[in-house]
């Protein structure tokens, strides 16, 4: 029995043309994520890493190549609930609670909402906001609406998990909490995950597969796979093996 | 908000029972043009005597401003849900409604209670005066949304619709109400304009026209006060929903990508050039159909044609030229004056608000309430002190302009960052030099808005004020047209002066849109 991947890009190109200058977003972009691994995209401004993300989830167009969503198109796999999404930004509707916000999914997706109370209860649960069911976005903290984003984007039980900086928007002391609770999550749930990132460490920290990119073409110059076992613990950070991933990323990136 | 509301609210209160004593002692002592402003005591005695006459005027205003209310914001909001949806339709439709946006209600009342019956006029006249401000709001409302909220949504496979329904309608409820607000004044004064035109027996405008020739001050100045009350009561409700709504659930972030602009650059050039033939044909095709539709006799309502007919063609088309002619001089140039005057005023009080901001704080009360005035009530109350002369004509045009153009000029000047006024106070930059580098440009862009949606408020006070006032220009023209049953000539000045309306705005666009280019700014819309 041959596999199907969660998440494969077959020489993906995307230019952005707008008057008389254009530029070269993806260029033959290939990428593989086994179901259930968890892939970091990394690279500097620019070089696509969220435009391919936008890609798989078929919020953008591409010029050639073939995009498949756990054997689907991402059109079809978004529109069937096999995908789940977190921005870099919670972007939280501010008129709607917490559990309704989680909910929103459902809502889109035609599904009815009064049938999913327990797993909604179990989401808030699992990011830790219980007790903060009826609170709206404006009443949290930064770090409480991006769980509130992360249990949003769980909720359809996806096969597939896109997550664009989640943390971006957050400190570094808690960044580095949510990333053990996102790794905690992501083993309960064991879905196929793609995190686009600008952190190395966060990248390295997270991921099965590190693929590091590069601008002016967007494309990928390599895929660096982390052997850590799991789970792993914040202690990981100080170890001489974990830095010696993260310099040897930081060459790939800068080019050496 | 709450903090910066809180310490106005106070010294306004204060500056009212000031005022309230200095209108008393003045009118007891018949200090202002011989007793043309009566004591606050005599209006309320007088008030308390005419006590059986209000409920029933009040109530017929409120119900056909009610109505108007209603149908004109269902027909808005729908409408801009539409022109968001399909960007070609509201370019089908601007000519449209700028014509609804800058046609003086005064000039089609008596159309319209020529070619409607019953209650209908009013409603009508209301529904036309909230529809471009809710129409506009909703516009913009749902043109802002937040592009990361929609993009949550459609990851998931969801469609504009769906977008529209889960993010961009309820974002734009802030907008709408701020509309709505804005709005409901303005459906007060079409009712009471439709009532003057004519036909009703109940109304505070009917009530207005039957004491006007009285000489009893106290009981014009019942009614105006009345009338303001009502269209004050009907802003404060608005200001209190949106308040209550706003409270909780206010952004919690701010959005840093813009929404996609809906620009038509790649359409193809004949399509470009049919929309915009379109949407000029367009208000003439309705006004073909309206007349069509309500199957009033072609004698009493002119359709586009018959105005050329009237004007050009006819036997007696030479004489309707030149009663034009003669009308259009006296009224442009006193619009004009009362226009730069107003919008000169406002322009210097608000560039030196940064310097006295206690004056600005307790003035904008006084200048937001006097925009919720319904202008056909106070303009007798102005005849009354002013006389009959031009004088009354020049300052109902400059206040007019100048109140509505100071809010917004204000508002703008707030705007500004402080950071960027601290830069050149970093410098040593005196007050003079900081006013010239930062208040004067930042006020520019809403120096030629305010121009832009003054311009039917001037064209409509003036006509009010010739009309009941000083018996010259346009506004006369149609009076003693409707005196004469001179049709043609009604329908010709309606025509005429919304064309003014709408040409005058177009010309303030234009050089608005190459002066705040060149300066690389941006149209307030």
């Amino acid at each position: 029995m041959t596999e199907v991947p969660g998440i494969s890009l077959r020489n993906v190109c995307k230019t952005y043309r707008s008057r008389g200058s254009q530029v070269v977003a993806l260029e033959g972009m290939t990428l593989d994520c086994p179901p259930g691994s968890f892939t970091a995209l990394i690279g500097p401004s620019g070089c696509g890493k969220s435009t391919a993300m936008r890609i798989a989830l078929g919020l953008e167009d591409y010029d050639s190549g073939e995009v498949r969503i756990a054997g689907q198109a991402p059109a079809t796999a978004t529109a069937g609930g096999v995908t789940g999404v977190a921005f870099q930004d919670a972007a939280l509707l501010p008129w709607r609670s917490v559990t309704r916000n989680i909910a929103l999914p459902l809502e889109v997706l035609g599904r009815d909402p009064a049938r999913y109370g327990h797993e909604i209860a179990k989401l808030v649960e699992l990011v830790g906001l219980k007790g903060y069911e009826n609170a709206l976005p404006g009443q949290l903290s930064g770090g409480m609406r991006q769980r509130v984003s992360i249990a949003r984007s769980l909720i359809t039980s996806p096969e597939v998990l896109f997550m664009d900086e989640p943390f971006g928007a957050l400190d570094q002391i808690r960044r580095r909490q949510m990333n053990v609770e996102l790794q905690r999550i992501w083993q309960e749930t064991r879905s196929t995950a793609l995190l686009v990132t600008h952190g190395i460490d966060e990248a390295v920290f997270l991921a099965d597969y590190v693929v590091v990119m590069h601008a002016n073409p967007g494309r990928v110059v390599e895929v660096v796979e982390i052997p850590f076992p799991r789970p792993r613990r914040d202690e990981l950070y100080g170890t001489p093996e974990f830095h010696a991933l993260t310099d040897r990323i930081a060459s790939v990136l800068h080019g050496k | 908000m709450e903090n910066s509301r809180r310490p106005w609210r106070s010294p306004a209160l204060r500056n009212l029972v000031i005022l309230l004593v200095v209108w008393e002692v003045v009118g007891q002592l018949k200090l202002l043009a011989g007793g043309a402003l009566p004591p606050v005591s005599d209006i309320l005695v007088r008030f308390w005597q005419d006590r059986g006459d209000y409920p029933g005027h009040v109530a017929a205003t409120v119900w056909s401003s009610t109505l108007g209310f209603v149908i004109g914001n269902i027909l808005a909001i729908a409408s801009g849900v539409l022109f968001v949806l399909f960007p070609r339709l509201q370019r089908l439709a601007r000519g449209v409604n700028i014509a609804i946006f800058a046609l003086p209600a005064i000039a089609i009342a008596p159309i319209l209670v020529l070619t409607l019956e019953g209650n209908a006029p009013r409603v009508v006249l209301a529904a036309l005066g909230v529809y471009f401000v809710t129409m506009t709001a909703t516009v913009v409302g749902l043109s802002q949304y937040d592009t990361r909220s929609a993009d949550v949504i459609r990851a998931y496979g969801g469609k504009d619709w769906q977008v529209m329904r889960l993010v961009r309608l309820r974002g734009a409820i802030p907008d709408i109400l701020g509309g709505l607000r804005i709005a409901a004044p303005n459906a007060v004064l079409g009712a009471i304009l439709a009532e003057f035109g004519g036909g009703g027996r109940w109304g505070l405008g009917t009530y207005l026209l039957g004491s006007l020739g009285r000489g009893e001050p106290a009981r014009l100045w019942g009614i105006g006060l009345m009338a303001t009350l009502i269209a004050g009561l009907s802003y404060a409700i608005f200001a209190l929903i949106s308040a209550r709504v706003l409270g909780a659930t206010r952004s919690v972030s701010l959005n840093t990508a813009l929404p996609p602009a809906d620009y038509d650059a790649d359409a193809p050039l004949a399509l470009r050039i049919a929309l915009a033939l379109g949407a000029a044909a367009l208000p003439f095709v309705l006004w073909w159909a309206f007349i069509r539709l309500t199957g009033v006799p072609e004698m009493i309502a002119k359709t586009p044609w018959g105005v050329v007919d009237y004007l050009f063609l006819a036997d007696a088309s030479a004489v309707a030229r030149a009663k034009l002619g003669a009308a259009l001089m006296q009224t442009l140039p006193i619009t004009a004056l009362g226009m730069v005057a107003g919008l000169g005023f406002a322009f210097l009080l608000a560039i030196s608000s940064r310097m006295m901001p206690g004056f600005i704080r307790a003035f904008m009360p006084i200048a937001l309430v006097t925009q919720t005035m319904p202008l056909v009530a106070l303009t007798p109350l102005l005849v009354l002190m002013l006389g009959r002369g031009l004088s009354v004509t020049l300052w109902i045009t400059i206040s007019v302009t100048f109140f509505p153009a100071f809010v917004l000029l204000v508002q703008g000047i707030q705007r500004v960052p402080q950071s960027v006024l601290d830069v050149p106070r970093a410098y040593g930059a005196s007050a003079w030099k900081e006013l010239r580098m930062v208040s004067i440009p930042a006020a520019l862009p809403y120096l030629f808005a305010a121009t832009r949606l003054t311009v039917p408020r001037a064209l409509l006070g003036v006509m009010i004020a010739e009309w009941l006032a000083t018996g010259t220009g346009l506004g006369n023209l149609l009076n003693q047209s409707r005196g004469y049953l001179d049709y043609g000539m009604i329908w010709t000045v309606a025509s005429v002066s919304v064309c003014l309306s709408v040409a005058f705005y177009y010309a303030v666009l234009a050089v608005e849109r190459r002066t705040l280019t060149r300066l690389g700014m941006q149209v307030v819309e």
